[in-house]
């Protein structure tokens, strides 16, 4: 009774790592061009990018949980909404309504711009679609209601972000996840990632003056998202280092990987709050550093899970 | 009321494995893919001349407040007034977040391939219709009858004693009143119906 053996585990792996990553970039993606649009400068091509991202990530996560699930039928009980009267502290049941919710009021936010958008009519039978008569009907009533729809979607996009950090700490038994860190620096992440996604789109897209501001501002809150990130980790990995054996193991897991330190530490944390801090403080020439900083957070985003996953340590009494 | 509980005796557990081969066949679990509802560690502890093997049989703790009940998704996993805790096949997707709360490690896959696979096996009695994640049930259906789990009918070292813990007649809630059958991993506040009496403290 007095032994204990440590060992990792191997059910949720890659894919669940997939799930989250995509699950906190998506949503997050959404609230923030939502909140854009609503609050700092009116912008059709962003709250398309960012809906339509939100919607095809959050499907793409999805899709690899639903893939992996032992009884694909059976999902349906988890897609009803009445599922949250029978489980509401359950937060896979909490998340897929999180989720479903932020794509339908996403979809309905985002249908006003695609009507006046003049690329739809490069998308084959969009612009027919577009111009059935219930799609304008419906259309002009999301216009109306356009603040209300926003929120809705933002504030399901929030949930979905915050839940794929709460879905680990629910599990009791492993210490590197049970604890009040994780669902914070899952969130931080989450809008970390979208942030860095949303400057590539915008540095790629054809940018007009206007831009400008929204480019700072991403830079200035991924800046401040990256360093708040750094100093939950560090918290973290203090309570790991002086917790129990679990979670020692775990921190020696962690940082006894390459993939963790280099991969994710460095060139996915260290790197970029260095590489933004030059473009906020000082400004580079071209906006390749911006570029290559965002592009070494997603992949950080997607390694912080994923290793996050790999190092979920074990104590069982035998 | 009655609360169901096991208590284990680790010193007289001799690791035949019989109550594995008898959960297997009362219980149609995917045996052919090396998955258990009860399964009995084997571990050397100690060196030299002082080592020591223990078997440690683990199982489902049924558990009164139980973490893979708390994070199921669907409601698949429920609790039974009696303490048995259960999972309904139909209800359960297999997302498995059950299997990554459960501290005990006590739960198992029973995939598309093994209900295929345990037609073969089993027979025209095979009952299991759809996959889901799988676990111990205490043998619900036999202590429905009066009958004890499979696993403690078989235990040749009688290292498996039932009972009902709100009974204060019950040799097994005595055991666990006098602080001699202990709950593993209490501090996770899981509160399991499943009691260990330890063997290391016997020394040689």
């Amino acid at each position: 009774m007095d032994l204990v053996t440590y060992q990792t585990q191997d059910i949720w792996t890659w894919w669940i790592a997939v799930y989250l990553f995509f699950g906190g970039l998506g949503a997050a993606t959404l609230s923030v061009t939502f909140l854009t649009d609503m609050y700092m400068q009116p912008h059709r091509s962003l709250v398309i990018w960012g809906a339509w991202s939100g919607v095809i990530m959050l499907g793409l996560g999805s899709a690899m949980l639903f893939s992996h699930l032992l009884h694909h039928i059976a999902v349906i009980h988890v897609l009803n909404p009445l599922i949250l009267l029978k489980k509401p502290g359950a937060w896979i049941a909490l998340g897929t309504q999180f989720i479903i919710w932020m794509m339908f009021w996403g979809m309905l936010y985002s249908l006003p711009h695609l009507q006046e958008c003049e690329g739809t009519d490069r998308v084959p039978g969009l612009r027919w679609l577009l111009n059935r008569r219930p799609i304008k009907g419906l259309s002009q009533l999301c216009a109306r209601y356009s603040r209300v729809i926003g929120w809705l979607a933002t504030i399901n996009g929030i949930g979905t972000a915050v839940y794929t950090g709460l879905l680990l700490q629910s599990f009791p038994a492993v210490a590197l996840w049970h604890n009040p860190g994780v669902p914070l620096l899952f969130t931080l992440s989450a809008f970390s990632t979208a942030m860095a996604y949303l400057l590539i789109i915008l540095n790629f897209s054809k940018k007009k003056e206007e831009d400008e501001a929204i480019v700072r501002l991403y830079e200035r809150l991924d800046l401040m998202l990256i360093a708040a990130e750094i100093v939950v980790l560090f918290s973290i990995f203090n309570y790991l280092q002086t917790g129990s054996a679990a979670a020692q193991k775990s921190l020696s897991i962690l940082f006894g990987d390459l993939g963790w330190l280099i991969g994710f530490l460095c060139f996915g944390l260290i790197v970029p709050f260095f590489l933004q801090l030059k473009a906020v403080v000082a400004g580079w020439r071209s906006n390749v550093p911006v570029v290559l900083s965002a592009m070494l957070v997603l992949t950080g985003g997607y390694l912080l899970r994923h290793y996050f996953l790999v190092a979920g340590v074990y104590a069982y009494p035998w | 009321m009655t609360r169901y509980a096991m208590v284990i005796d680790l010193n007289t557990c001799v690791g035949c494995n019989a109550c594995m081969a008898a959960c297997t066949i009362e219980n149609q679990t995917p045996v052919w893919a090396g998955k258990f509802r009860t399964y009995v560690h084997d571990k050397e502890i100690g060196k030299g001349e002082f080592a020591h093997r223990r078997f440690f049989p683990r199982l489902c703790n049924h558990c009164a407040s139980p973490a893979c009940m708390k994070v199921c998704p669907t409601g698949a996993t429920y609790k039974k007034p009696n303490g048995i805790v259960m999972v309904d096949e139909e209800l359960c997707m297999g997302c498995r977040a059950c299997m990554m709360a459960c501290p005990y490690g006590a739960r198992l896959e029973y995939t598309y391939g093994d209900v295929t696979e345990g037609g073969g096996f089993y027979g025209e009695d095979f009952r299991r219709r759809s996959p889901s994640v799988d676990k111990c049930t205490f043998c619900d259906h036999r202590v429905e009858k009066g009958l004890p789990p499979a696993c403690v009918e078989t235990c040749v070292g009688s290292a498996r004693m039932f009972g009902n813990l709100d009974d204060p007649g019950d040799p097994v809630a005595q055991l666990v009143a006098s602080g001699v059958a202990r709950p593993p991993l209490d501090h996770l506040g899981t509160e399991p119906s499943v009691f260990y009496i330890d063997d290391l403290k016997r020394g040689r």
